[in-house]
């Protein structure tokens, strides 16, 4: 029996653990978290407050920071390379969440449903492993390759294949939208494996017998698809779409390596200007403003996401 | 209880491993250092490539100093990046060198200086009496105010070689193009329109890399006079970017492009990029810096070529080199001027110049090689007129990027020559504000 909350979700029994509870407390299993909580406390906790505090700082990176208030803060509001960068946040997202998930759910259900079944297991794991490469490359090899690949000029790798049909070389990098389209391409290219690999082992838990009923009930792959494939994975689709959120809102190697934020600052995102800040212009303070911002977003966008879950797991439980 | 009490303690135990395990991966890193630190050894960091000419030199220079006074030099290889952006850090510690090449510059050494972390070498200068082999315009670049402005009273470190930036020429491509080297600015604009008529993009350029801010700062030393210098690279006057010189410099920039003098998709080109189109034989013409000088004499054989100062201006680019800094927590700062001294001698500047640097204290007949005899006479050529100017992202720290970027979008078309000037200035002043 579910009882309905004020707030509309769903209040459901705690679930029975699965480990077995030992009699007389947990006191002696927080000892075991200890290690972790002092990493955490020297690694996370301490530098986030440091970085906290820098945010009300003018500070070159050595010697005593000077406190200036809220100058930091009141100067990210009316700084554009500011507000461009986490615009151009919108179109990593897209990048490296939203067309790889989609894309990545399409292929991960082709390998499982079509080519899994049609040429055996061996061929879809050896798929699966090929879409997963680049992620294993280093950002850095792959951007010189990106570089050797869209290098203006008539030379460039690219701009040889066009001119064998006669099209003018495109100078890839060096305008918009041109140089944020070959930045989004690069990372959907990179990040595509991610998801086809974890879908893939998230469908081994779907019983090939609900594929198959489906399919004597007349359903085509679509809505075999649909009902069946999207439903069950869903936890992993979750994931999947929180982690890459995160990993687009502080992307850096990939802009480091291929635009530099240019041209013009087009490509600009918040953890390449924070880099810039804190290494090249030596405003620490300013820097450690807009990394502090970025950590709130993704903080918010976590607990989002969390809430968003936990809210459609209840109702699935619930049976709503 | 009792189970808990054990686990509890097994729980310490384990604790205290870890804080032991992690004190002692600490005191074997300093322990390390210690030994390191002891008065017969020099650390040195510097990140010029072995093959180099200043890799050579200083190469021959550590073998002296070992045979001479017996101490070891322990040399460990940087990068220009890594310490350019990580050096003020690691000077603040005690794992500090005794000896550094530093970038030069307000933004660079004038930071460290004012900060503290290097030495005021001033009473070593005189010691081993080393402004004597220094001309003044190299000396600017060495000394520094308590702000770290450049051309102050107090000596912070010592350069070893000069650089500026000129017009390389490939002679095969002017003969075959019926034209002859320019020796005035109306000259080389007559050339450039020949070539474009021929079909030829005259100028290799880069503006995703310094290149093209160079370029851009060239054209602005053109029209301006050294007060401008002064003005721009030691705050004498606020400068103004609107005006006249760096209208003209900003204008006449976006119109090599227009009139296809630089390639149209130059934005995106990189530094390399533009110097294999000169050694390949691309574009015929490359205006950049001494630095190219010896890859060229051994990688632009094809055809012949040369290097003169930007025809008709009496500024140009350049500065001394990079110069050797002793960091304040250095633990042997006597080795370390000692090193430096033997840097100096005309043997060691020698091999500097023969091998396609500018040696600052070189003894001319010890230049044996006809290339780098050409250019070093170049170099003292500007010396001679005071012509180094320095160059254009000194000013303000993380001010290259902004120069970067800013030219982009002029010469992309994002936006035109009074908005480009605007962003600039506003960064200039934001940057230069706490140096006036």
């Amino acid at each position: 029996m579910s009882v309905a909350t004020r707030s509309g979700r769903v209040k459901l029994p705690p679930e029975q653990p699965s480990i077995p509870q030992r009699k007389g407390g947990t006191g002696a299993y927080w000892m075991y978290l200890l290690p972790g909580f002092a990493l955490l406390i020297v690694i996370v906790i301490v530098p986030l407050i440091w970085n906290v505090y820098l945010t009300f700082t003018k500070w070159k990176g050595v010697r005593t920071p000077e406190f200036i208030g809220l100058e930091n803060w009141q100067k990210l509001l009316t700084d554009d390379d500011f507000w461009t960068s986490f615009t151009n946040s919108v179109w990593m997202v897209i990048a490296m969440v939203v067309v790889p998930t989609i894309v990545g759910l399409i292929v991960a259900a082709l390998l499982f449903d079509v080519v899994g079944r049609k040429f055996g297991g061996k061929v879809g794991s050896f798929l699966r492993a090929t879409y997963y490469l680049p992620q294993i490359l280093p950002v850095a090899i792959a951007g010189i390759v990106v570089g050797w690949i869209v290098r203006p000029g008539a030379d460039g790798a690219l701009n040889q294949i066009l001119g064998f049909f006669g099209i003018p070389p495109v100078d890839w990098l060096g305008q918009m939208p041109s140089a944020l389209i070959v930045l989004m391409v690069v990372l959907i290219w990179v990040q595509l494996g991610y998801p086809i690999v974890v879908f893939m082992a998230a469908l081994q838990r779907v019983d090939p017998e609900l594929y198959e009923a489906a399919e004597l009930d007349g359903a085509n792959w679509f809505q075999r698809f649909s009902a069946i494939t999207m439903s069950i994975i869903r936890p992993e689709i979750f994931v999947v779409t929180l982690t890459c959120t995160i990993a687009a809102l502080k992307v850096f190697g990939p802009v480091y390596v291929i635009t530099r934020g240019g041209p013009a600052g087009a490509t600009l995102v918040p953890a390449y200007y924070a880099y810039t800040e804190f290494f090249t212009k030596r405003n620490v303070g300013y820097g450690a403003t807009i990394a502090t911002v970025l950590t709130i977003v993704v903080v918010i966008v976590s607990i989002v996401f969390i809430r968003v879950q936990n809210s459609i797991e209840l109702k699935e439980r619930a049976g709503l | 209880m009792a189970r808990i009490t054990r686990t509890t303690k097994r729980g310490l135990v384990l604790l205290s491993a870890l804080t032991v395990t992690g004190l002692a991966l600490a005191g074997c890193s300093g322990g390390a250092g210690s030994a390191e630190e002891s008065g017969d050894t020099l650390k040195l960091w510097h990140y010029e490539s072995a093959d180099s000419a200043m890799g050579k030199a200083w190469n021959e220079a550590i073998k002296v100093f070992e045979e001479e006074t017996g101490a070891t030099v322990e040399f460990e290889e940087k990068s220009f990046e890594q310490i350019q952006k990580t050096a003020s850090q690691v000077l603040d510690t005690d794992a500090a060198p005794d000896l550094m090449e530093f970038n030069k510059g307000n933004a660079t050494a004038g930071f460290l200086a004012s900060t503290g972390l290097i030495t005021d070498i001033s009473d070593a200068v005189d010691e081993y009496g080393w402004a004597d082999k220094l001309a003044p315009s190299l000396q600017t670049t060495a000394k520094y105010s308590e702000d770290g402005v450049m051309g102050g009273d107090a000596w912070y470190g010592i350069p070893n070689y000069g650089e500026f930036v000129g017009v390389y020429y490939n002679q095969d491509a002017f003969e075959a193009a019926g034209l002859e080297i320019p020796t005035t600015y109306d000259e080389f604009v007559s050339v450039l329109d020949a070539f474009v008529a021929q079909g030829i993009t005259p100028l290799a350029e880069a503006g995703a890399e310094y290149p093209l801010g160079q370029l851009w700062y060239q054209l602005a030393l053109s029209n301006g006079d050294r007060q401008f210098v002064n003005d721009y690279q030691l705050y004498e006057n606020p400068v103004d970017w609107q005006g006249d010189t760096l209208t003209t410099a900003t204008t006449t920039l976006k119109e090599y492009v227009d009139k296809g003098y630089i390639a149209s998709d130059v934005s995106s080109i990189k530094a390399e990029d533009a110097g294999v189109a000169f050694i390949n034989g691309t574009a015929p013409i490359f205006v950049s810096g001494s630095w190219w000088y010896g890859r060229f004499v051994n990688e632009a054989t094809g055809f012949d070529w040369t290097m003169t100062a930007f025809p008709g201006a009496d500024l140009s680019l350049g500065s001394s080199g990079n110069l050797w800094v002793v960091p304040e927590n250095a633990a042997n700062k006597e080795l370390a001027y000692q090193f430096i001294d033997i840097t100096m001698r005309p043997e060691i500047q020698a091999i500097i110049g023969n091998n396609g640097g500018v040696p600052v204290a070189a003894d001319p007949a010890d230049i044996t090689d006809e290339k780098s005899a050409e250019l070093i006479s170049t170099f003292n050529g500007i010396l001679d007129q005071d012509g180094l100017s320095f160059y254009p992202d000194w000013p303000a720290p993380g001010f290259y990027d902004v120069i970067v970027q800013e030219l982009q979008g002029l010469v992309t078309g994002v936006q035109d020559v009074k908005t480009t000037n605007a962003n600039l200035g506003e960064q200039y002043d934001e940057g230069t504000a706490e140096f006036r």
